[in-house]
């Protein structure tokens, strides 16, 4: 996906030809992807790029009401033509593969919706000259995922596990966990959580967990995703 | 090469349209139409006895019915551009013959290189009647002529995805074969 750089002529060219059959970067109405895209011009293409000249002035109209149109911005690299290289800076990090298992224990990334899906929703969404559109409330999330270390082989993991899920926060949700042996017998608690940005920070986490001392000898962060 | 175009105008078709403009316009109640003359002209009788003849008298009537009169512009320029392509629609492009339907598509290809819609920048009465009296056209239309008037074809597949247009029409498929280059004017 992505356009290449927009901001060079090859960028510029790669828009142009994709505008060539369409009236809107995403779907039949305007949306945030292309207030994503328009912002991402430098200035107004020039007359030789006609089918990029005409999305760019047909969005322009739409400045004033471009907060409310239908839509989630999405990182720029995500629009465009399937098959280009996403060249983007700042694109949202790649799923960290765990050395030691290879259960997954986060499932699949989040379901692209195929293009019929998408089509409909937007028309559904956009009224007919009216551009309002309610804005969702977004509350960032973070998946992550922890590892908790024990003194010894001796340790008892479930009174351990028990200790962690007991601590409770508002934005703090506890997903699955799991005992992974990292040698002599040793064997770690990796579990997940779900947390809410802005209410739960990792090292409140650390210091709640290495709380217990009689059972946890370390915390660390083995994966971390924004959701 | 184009095949065959110039289809007669059927009065089933003539009043399908209105009744999808109807809907189009979110007007509930159906109203009785009736067609004259060898052209099928629509005619809509009115309560008073007299009435309204032809298609952009009555669509015109129906958006003002359906309180919707943005849709034939909201400034005296765009109403001069909905009107312009309104009078198109019955007088080019409907009963057109095979030699006419390349020039009004060479024609309407020029116009729509810089434009979303038909007047303006949103959704008008131009749009719908001139997506309803164009449909057969581009449903004929072999692959590397949607390429050729591919400013047609971008228009049209817009229209015909726009919410509440198409409803008696069937979709017309419009898929960019890459293999031929986008030509340059």
């Amino acid at each position: 996906m992505g356009f290449g750089d927009l901001k060079t002529p090859a960028g510029l060219k790669v828009l142009n030809d994709f505008l060539a059959d369409k009236s809107y970067i995403e779907g039949y109405v305007p949306s945030q992807a292309d207030i994503v895209v328009f912002d991402a011009l430098s200035g107004v293409p020039s007359a030789d790029l006609c089918h990029a000249l005409r999305w760019y002035n047909h969005i322009k109209s739409y400045q004033k009401e471009k907060a409310s149109l239908p839509g989630v911005k999405k990182p720029l690299g995500q629009y465009g033509p399937a098959g280009m290289e996403d060249t983007t800076v700042g694109v949202p990090a790649v799923k960290d593969e765990e050395e030691d298992d290879d259960i997954d224990l986060f499932g699949s990334d989040e379901e692209e919706e195929d293009e019929e899906t998408k089509r409909i929703k937007e028309e559904r969404l956009a009224a007919y000259n009216a551009k309002k559109s309610k804005k969702p409330a977004l509350i960032a999330k973070s998946s992550i995922l922890l590892d908790v270390k024990p003194w010894d082989d001796e340790t008892d993991m479930a009174k351990l596990e028990q200790c962690v899920r007991s601590i409770q926060m508002d934005g703090l949700v506890w997903g699955q966990s799991k005992l992974v042996p990292v040698g002599y017998g040793i064997k770690k608690l990796q579990i997940a959580c779900v947390v809410e940005d802005d209410k739960v920070g990792t090292d409140q986490l650390e210091e709640l967990i290495t709380a217990f001392e009689d059972y946890v000898q370390s915390m660390d962060v083995a994966a971390f995703n924004k959701i | 090469r184009l095949r065959l175009y110039c289809v007669p105008v059927s009065a089933k078709m003539a009043l399908k349209e209105l009744s999808s403009l109807e809907k189009c316009l979110g007007l509930k109640k159906p109203n009785k139409y009736s067609t004259q003359g060898e052209k099928k002209v629509p005619v809509l009788q009115n309560n008073q006895g007299s009435a309204l003849v032809g298609l952009v008298t009555i669509a015109s009537h129906l958006v003002c019915e359906a309180q919707r009169t943005e849709l034939l512009g909201d400034s005296a320029e765009q109403r001069a551009v909905v009107q312009q392509w309104l009078e198109y629609r019955v007088t080019r492009l409907d009963g057109c013959s095979k030699d006419e339907v390349k020039v009004i598509l060479k024609e309407l290809n020029q116009y729509l290189e810089d434009k979303v819609y038909m007047a303006g920048n949103c959704f008008t009465l131009a749009d719908a009647l001139m997506y309803y009296g164009i449909h057969h056209i581009i449903m004929e239309l072999a692959v590397e002529e949607k390429e050729r008037y591919l400013n047609v074809t971008r228009w049209f597949d817009h229209i015909q995805h726009y919410p509440g247009v198409r409803h008696h029409l069937p979709p017309v498929v419009v898929l960019r074969n890459r293999v031929y280059p986008s030509s340059q004017h």
